[in-house]
């Protein structure tokens, strides 16, 4: 290894959102339930904020995912 | 720099050992058996055997379909490595810093010897000069050798293979006159290196038949159909080669076992405790652990011998720890023994670290973790033991709670 290395690092993903934002699609996946959405901002006094959406989803497959939408670059990434 | 490398070949020997006295056997088709639970292949065959298209590393089931009177004789191991660690000795006590290849195949640099053994001045030809050491290592071996000498190792092996056993072939020069040499002989010498083995098949395939042939390819093109293989083999064939690598001195320490009755099961285990401790006690081992041993043995039945190397997790001189580590080789033995034999093969430093009365168990789980840990990345690699360091547990971005990070043990 060639020095310490992050966990949980983001990795994107392909969602379609819902006119309210919320995901219908991930991964081709549709979303079953969202059990779960909260909104995150941080370092907003800087000149890089980080401003996300995260929201807590059960596929029809019975998978629980975590997607978030960044509200600065508008991509969807997932999250465990 | 001046390079003389000299190959000293004896061909079959592995055969010949496990042959024994029964000369007129190699006078027919007769093979090495496969090894009991190994890969069913022949190993090293006669004259005779060749003259029907077997050849070593053949499927047992073909040979014997070229040639249904085919002898198979039980290979014995550990015939041929104590045979073959004469031998070596032999030839370190002349001076030889020795790079053994496989049993039967030794390789070493002349250079060091010429002012020792070597006879005329600096201005013989390098056949004048090396003829003293040859003569030297012929009279240390006693028995009849083929000797090839060249610059480079490869070209060296491929020149005993050509020679006689009185005649041996010297190629003169450096790397020039080395794949001068190699140019006309034939691509198959590539197989005595294991990386290349399936090599030779493949080019004859396309086509490229002598080492000339495929020197004359570009390193590129070589590069693009066979990987580093191909840089390999073209390395060789012009008549370069990589340094020999000398084999350290080593003592040779061993202690046998005749057994009254066939042994088996408990009686073994307990002949393998006698022979530990009598090894423990030799005088020549002067207070040192042992690293490495060989555990060996005679098979009933003239079924050969069987020989198994163990390399202890730590290097030991405490008998009860390495009856533990030995006796479970004793049940891979494939029939019962008439002799077992103990020989160490490598040392260790001398027994310093002495244990508490009263071990600290969490000192003792440390200890076994950390042993744990360098032998885990050992085997596979730094990434082996990783443990989660919690950078900002309370952040609310989960990428910036915990980090991955070496395992400090």
């Amino acid at each position: 290894m060639s020095g310490p290395r992050r966990l949980s690092v983001p990795r994107r993903v392909a969602v379609t959102a819902g006119d309210d934002g919320s995901p219908l699609l991930v991964d081709s996946r549709t979303v079953d339930a969202v059990r779960e959405s909260w909104l995150v901002e941080d370092r907003w006094w800087t000149e890089r904020p980080l401003r996300r959406r995260y929201w807590e989803v059960v596929t029809t497959c019975g998978r629980d995912e975590v997607v978030f939408h960044d509200l600065v670059s508008g991509r969807w990434w997932r999250q465990r | 720099m001046f390079v003389v490398i000299v190959c000293v070949l004896l061909p079959r020997f592995q055969l010949t050992v496990a042959a024994g006295n029964r000369n007129e056997l190699l006078q027919t088709p007769v093979a090495l058996a496969p090894e009991p639970g190994g890969v069913q292949q022949v190993g090293e065959v006669s004259i005779a055997a060749e003259a029907f298209g077997i050849h070593p590393g053949m499927r047992l089931g073909e040979a014997l379909a070229r040639c249904a009177w085919l002898t198979l004789v039980p290979p014995d191991p550990a015939g041929v490595a104590e045979s073959w660690e004469r031998l070596l000795v032999r030839l370190e006590s002349i001076g030889a810093a020795v790079e053994p290849e496989r049993p039967g195949l030794v390789c070493f640099d002349a250079c060091g010897l010429l002012r020792l053994h070597g006879t005329g001045t600096l201005a013989s030809s390098d056949a004048d000069r090396v003829a003293g050491v040859l003569a030297a290592a012929r009279q240390a071996l006693r028995m009849p050798t083929r000797f090839g000498v060249a610059p480079s190792r490869f070209a060296a092996v491929a020149a005993a293979t050509k020679a006689r056993v009185r005649r041996p072939l010297i190629v003169s020069g450096g790397r020039t006159q080395a794949a001068e040499f190699l140019k006309a002989l034939p691509v198959a010498l590539l197989r005595a290196r294991p990386a290349l083995a399936e090599l030779p098949e493949a080019l004859e395939r396309l086509g490229i038949g002598t080492l000339g042939e495929l020197a004359a390819l570009t390193p590129a093109a070589l590069a693009d159909r066979f990987g580093t293989a191909g840089l390999i083999a073209h390395e060789l064939a012009n008549g370069g080669d990589g340094a020999l690598r000398p084999r350290p001195a080593s003592e040779f320490l061993r202690e046998s076992l005749e057994l009254p009755d066939a042994g088996s099961g408990i009686q073994l285990e307990r002949g393998l405790g006698l022979l530990i401790d009598r090894l423990l006690a030799r005088r020549e081992r002067r207070g040192r652990t042992l690293r490495a041993v060989v555990l060996s043995a005679v098979l009933v039945e003239q079924g050969g011998t069987w020989r198994e190397q163990v390399v202890f997790r730590e290097a030991l001189a405490d008998p009860v720890r390495m009856r533990l580590a030995l006796a479970p080789r004793l049940a891979l033995m494939p029939a019962p023994a008439e002799e077992l034999r103990l020989a160490v093969e490598r040392f260790g430093p001398p027994t310093s670290d002495q244990r508490a009365l009263l071990e600290d168990p969490a000192e003792a789980r440390v200890a076994r973790l950390r042993e744990a840990i360098r032998q885990a990345r050992a085997a596979a690699g730094p990434d082996a033991a990783l443990r989660v360091l919690e950078v900002d547990p309370c952040s609310r971005f989960p990428e910036r709670r915990a980090m991955l990070t070496p395992f400090e043990g």
